[in-house]
């Protein structure tokens, strides 16, 4: 599994560095955000900044969940390595946990980096240890969803559309969330769709002719 | 052990509507050397791919080494050495790179036997694999599924592209794996002199059925080609069975039939020939014969070695 | 032992390695007592399946012609000279039988082609072996 694991990073390094790249200059942005705008009311410029930052960020998630998909199915790494004793199962879950630990190397230092900041520089206004917890966790499941979404649509079609779906996806999500909040309800609905999502990429996965 | 480590039952397969397998019924015994033959779209590669799971049967089963194709466990993967046609090597990466993976995902890796053969073909490590010639992809790749010591060897066009030094090489390298124990070798070839050299038993696919499965020497023996001339003209009921192929010009007649025996000739006696002689027929004769579109099975159920 | 497989035969190839096994020891190419190669040499040698080889070489030894000594191998057998002729006179008479269907498609007549063949005997001095 493990050696699985560290081909699909291998081959897919350019996401990883692409990933820290992006964290990196998110946490930059908002470093400097919150330095030149501390007098002038934080959030309108927080909020507006996060739309792009969104954007892009659910167009990477996606959009690796299909490139993966999708140079397997270009190169026939699944039809050469079925060769071996390994199973579409431990294929597929190998490829999963690689997308995990990406979404996981963008949002973690994010989240890490938005909490610091969030204490030096927030208005007093109280925050809940559980906030953080809830919008850490809604954040890397709605990335996983897009992540998800990307890798169920990627086998058959090409890179573009599935990475656009995830911007379709943002769109529905986002109102719910700010009408819903961060609460328990979003975080199962994300789980649903999440849970749907995989299991029908392993079933088309499962049976796909190699 | 004599149990099938091969077997197809009944298999049928539709493509868009086409049928590609009509009812193919194949066990391949421990230790035989079986050789498919067919002409190019005559279901081999089709049966193989389902055989390792890589399609799914539209009627029928087939088992590999005891296990049904759709479920096999990557223990089971890792006793079969398998050679795609075209070659399955994913083309972008580097050869060090791929024996790397291998090595590392294979059960069993011999790495001294590994080396000998990289060694034997002079295969470069650091080239892409997309930048070999098909020749050099063909060894990589039989070097690969010869280095996990399979038990069960599927080959699937495994010389193509290879030039015929090195043709004989994996001739020799199928003659080693045949010594050992309780090997067995299932392979397709258009090279019908490489499958008279090493096969035990043959099969011959035409047109989605399998017209014949027998021992190869007895192959010989029971398709016969006999040239018969008649005093007068042919006679008009004339009727035989298990003819192939029947062609008449004058007063001679050139029937080609399987399962020749003395009921037969007896048959043909009655029609009182002037003359019959027997023409001689070559493995690649019988087979152009075997795989026209009239054709009668050629079966042989019991397995003696 | 030099064995080639003519793969536009219409015999089996262990009944080509049989036949031409026969032949080397009719013509004098392999001796009595003469040690053949293993079934795992020859297999390597002209690359042709062990299985094969070993059902000639069983063959070989039911028909009497070599004896295999466990432990040392197959050996051509002391043969009886009769064998021997009568392997040598099949042979000849095949080689007769092609000369006759080539006269028959010159238009030489059998008288004619008898008096050829004596012709021919005379010239090399025909010598009277036996066996």
């Amino acid at each position: 599994m493990f050696i699985l694991i560290k081909r699909e990073i291998e081959d897919h390094l350019a996401y990883f560095v692409g990933a820290i790249f992006l964290s990196a200059m998110i946490i930059a942005i908002l470093i400097s955000a919150f330095y030149y705008s501390e007098a002038a009311g934080n959030e309108p410029v927080f909020f507006f900044l996060s739309i792009p930052a969104i954007v892009v960020l659910t167009i990477g998630f996606s959009s690796m969940g299909a490139s993966q998909m999708y140079t397997d199915r270009n190169r026939k790494i699944s039809t050469f390595l079925s060769s071996l004793p390994v199973t579409r199962c431990q294929i597929l879950t190998a490829r999963i946990i690689t997308g995990v630990l990406a979404i996981l190397v963008v949002l973690v230092p994010l989240t890490v980096a938005g909490t610091i900041l969030w204490r030096l520089f927030a208005p007093p206004i109280p925050i809940f240890p559980g906030l953080i917890f809830d919008l850490s966790v809604v954040t890397f499941l709605m990335g996983f969803a897009c992540y998800c979404l990307g890798l169920q649509t990627g086998w058959t079609t090409s890179r573009i559309t599935p990475s656009l779906g995830g911007i379709i996806l943002t769109c529905v999500f986002v109102p719910l969330i700010m009408i819903k909040g961060f609460g328990p309800q979003i975080k199962i609905i994300l789980l649903l769709f999440i849970i749907a999502s995989l299991i029908r990429t392993w079933q088309k996965f499962k049976h796909t002719a190699l | 052990m004599s149990e099938n480590v091969v077997e197809v039952q009944n298999l049928a397969k539709y493509f868009d509507g086409r049928c590609v397998l009509d009812g193919i019924n194949l066990k391949v015994p421990r230790g035989c050397i079986y050789g498919l033959l067919g002409r190019n779209a005559s279901g081999k590669t089709t049966t193989i791919r389902i055989l390792l799971g890589h399609e799914r049967p539209t009627r029928g089963r087939t088992f590999l080494l005891g296990t049904d194709s759709t479920n096999l466990s990557a223990k089971i993967h890792g006793r079969i050495g398998y050679v795609a046609e075209g070659h399955n090597l994913i083309q972008n990466y580097r050869v060090g790179r791929l024996v790397k993976l291998c090595k590392n995902l294979s059960l069993h890796w011999n790495d001294k036997f590994f080396n000998h053969l990289m060694e034997t073909f002079r295969l470069p490590m650091d080239r892409r694999v997309k930048d070999l010639s098909m020749g050099m992809r063909a060894q990589l790749n039989l070097s690969l599924a010869m280095a996990i010591d399979p038990e069960l060897l599927i080959l699937d066009d495994p010389t193509l592209g290879m030039d015929t030094v090195v043709r004989r090489q994996f001739l020799e390298l199928a003659i080693d794996v045949i010594q050992k124990q309780g090997r067995t070798i299932l392979f397709c070839s258009h090279i019908l002199s490489d499958v008279e050299r090493i096969a035990d038993r043959i099969g011959i696919f035409a047109a989605g059925k399998l017209v014949v499965d027998c021992p190869l020497e007895e192959l010989k023996t029971r398709v016969r080609k006999l040239r018969v001339i008649f005093a007068e003209a042919i006679p008009q009921n004339l009727y035989l069975p298990e003819v192939v192929n029947l062609q008449s010009q004058g007063r001679e007649m050139i029937i080609t039939a399987v399962n020749w025996n003395q009921q037969k000739q007896a048959i043909l006696e009655t029609y009182k020939p002037a003359s019959c002689s027997e023409l001689p027929m070559s493995l690649e004769d019988i087979f152009i014969e075997c795989t026209k579109p009239i054709s009668i099975p050629i079966q042989v159920e019991k397995w003696e070695m | 032992m030099q064995l080639r497989i003519d793969n536009a035969s219409d015999r089996p190839v262990y009944q080509q390695i049989i036949d031409q096994v026969k032949r080397d020891i009719a013509l004098g190419r392999l001796a009595k007592e003469d040690k053949l190669p293993t079934v795992r040499e020859l297999a390597r040698q002209i690359a042709i399946n062990p299985n094969t080889i070993g059902k000639a070489y069983r063959q070989l030894e039911q028909e009497g012609i070599i004896v295999t000594k466990p432990g040392a191998g197959a050996f051509v057998a002391s043969l009886d000279s009769n064998l021997n002729r009568s392997v040598r006179k099949k042979l000849i008479s095949e080689e007769l039988e092609r000369v006759a269907v080539d006269a028959f498609h010159m238009q030489i007549d059998g008288q004619t082609l008898l008096e050829l063949f004596n012709n021919a005997i005379e010239k090399f001095n025909f010598p009277s072996i036996k066996g």
